[in-house]
């Protein structure tokens, strides 16, 4: 910790705050400078930098190690890296999680899943408990959604990813899904965490709206101090003042945690915009940024989608979007799953 | 003087310099002690004080080119190390074992 004080500073308040140091067990090393005095703090005493800086001619407290440990590269260098079946998340290929913003019927929810498939999609995503802004909205299909999903994905040999909002959820959904979703809603929502860090399946933890990234850190590390290690964590858009977007897509996130952090990264392109046309260039350019993978919401007809239509992408559009991907991924030397078709052609 | 000359004399400079250096942690480590038995805090500005007005003075005598400035930033150093040694030399004793060190 690094305690800047005040120009002009009185000799009194300087040893005032080294005096309060070191009688916390710290080691202070005193720089005088021409117009300040700076105080470098090292030490393994418990030491609350807001009550530091609330001290007389203090004029800032600087901290040099994160809050959060499990999460954080200085604890384990190495990216973490897992499977699911066939999929490996964190590895050198993106992969691309599609479907529905909601499971509506089954014609919908098959129809989607064989066009994402398709196009070379690794997971299905699919709501069956949402999340939504006003409580008048469609909530969801709950647990017959679960079962439309899950059939699906069994059928097109998808792996599941679905939000789970309420800790009564997690035993329903656990028996229907592979990855548990984490909203941004819910991204503080420190008992489903906690609850979540007891189970021994992936969580998928989206960025809170308006979520630093060491607060989302220290949501990861809730799950992560539970002892369940597969934690994704997914940038989806920040609120900011600019309304042209829905949410403001964060993409300097990506390269930040990716350096802060060994958890994989991805980027949910769909909520980061809100808006169809505005998906396939950001999911490009999250690629391009270094993310492990996408989220993408794709509905077979969108302009009836119960939810979320205006962002999602057409079956056609998404196809499109995997060839150009196909063509981004490896110039940062990563790989993307190859077209099902071209790998049938191989084959024969 | 050549350069390897002047260098050479650095090195014994430096040899010098650590020596008394050396000398002067264990006196401060010896104070640490008498602290500890006499319930003293280990940090004690006074006499910080006094010890950078005595170092400038002497460095003032000398005319050389270490400002006062310098000669007050350099014993900050020497009297954070010099803390450091009474703290651990009175949680040594308190039971208080040092902790590894952790940046905070």
């Amino acid at each position: 910790m690094v305690v800047v004080m005040k120009e002009r500073v009185s000799t009194e308040q300087v040893e005032c705050v080294i005096a309060h140091l070191v009688e916390l067990g710290m080691d202070v090393h005193r720089s005088t400078g021409a117009a300040r005095v700076v105080l470098g703090v090292v030490g393994s005493g418990k030491v609350d930098p807001r009550l530091i800086e609330l001290m007389e001619g203090v004029h800032e407290v600087l901290r040099i190690t994160e809050p959060y440990k499990l999460a954080s590269r200085t604890f384990k260098p190495e990216d973490t890296v897992f499977q699911m079946g066939d999929v490996r998340v964190g590895g050198d290929e993106v992969i691309v999680i599609a479907g529905p913003c909601s499971a509506e019927n089954e014609a919908q929810v098959n129809t989607t899943t064989a066009a994402v498939k398709r196009a070379g999609a690794k997971m299905l995503r699919g709501g069956a408990f949402k999340p939504r802004s006003s409580p008048y909205s469609f909530q969801g299909l709950g647990e017959e959604g679960l079962r439309l999903l899950h059939a699906a994905a069994n059928t097109h040999d998808l792996r599941l990813v679905t939000e789970v909002m309420d800790i009564s959820q997690i035993e329903v959904i656990d028996r229907y899904a592979d990855v548990f979703q984490v909203g941004a809603r819910n991204m503080q929502n420190f008992t489903l965490l906690r609850e979540l860090g007891r189970t021994r399946k992936p969580v998928l933890l989206k960025r809170g709206i308006s979520a630093t990234v060491e607060e989302w850190l220290l949501s990861a590390e809730y799950v992560l101090a539970g002892g369940n290690t597969q934690v994704v964590l997914c940038e989806r858009g920040i609120r900011t003042f600019e309304t042209a977007t829905r949410n403001t897509l964060d993409i300097s996130a990506i390269p930040i945690v990716k350096q802060l952090s060994h958890l994989p990264v991805f980027v949910d392109p769909s909520h980061g915009t809100g808006r169809r046309d505005k998906v396939a260039p950001m999911a490009r350019a999250a690629v391009a940024a270094g993310a492990d993978g996408l989220l993408i919401e794709v509905h077979c007809d969108p302009d009836h989608a119960m939810s979320d239509g205006a962002q999602s992408l057409y079956p056609a559009q998404f196809d499109r979007l995997m060839a150009e991907l196909r063509i981004i991924a490896p110039a940062i030397g990563r790989s993307i799953c190859l077209e099902p078709i071209a790998r049938r052609g191989w084959a024969r | 003087m050549t350069l390897d000359a002047l260098r050479a004399e650095i090195d014994r400079l430096d040899d010098a310099i650590v020596r008394l250096l050396d000398r002067r942690a264990r006196c401060a480590s010896e104070v640490g002690r008498l602290k500890r038995e006499i319930g003293m805090r280990i940090y004690e500005p006074g006499r910080e004080a006094v010890v950078i007005a005595h170092v400038k003075a002497v460095n003032a005598g000398l005319d050389g080119p270490l400002t006062a400035e310098a000669i007050e930033r350099l014993y900050e150093r020497v009297m954070d190390e010099a803390r450091r040694i009474q703290r651990v030399e009175i949680e040594r004793h308190t039971g208080g074992a040092s902790a590894p060190e952790t940046e905070s």
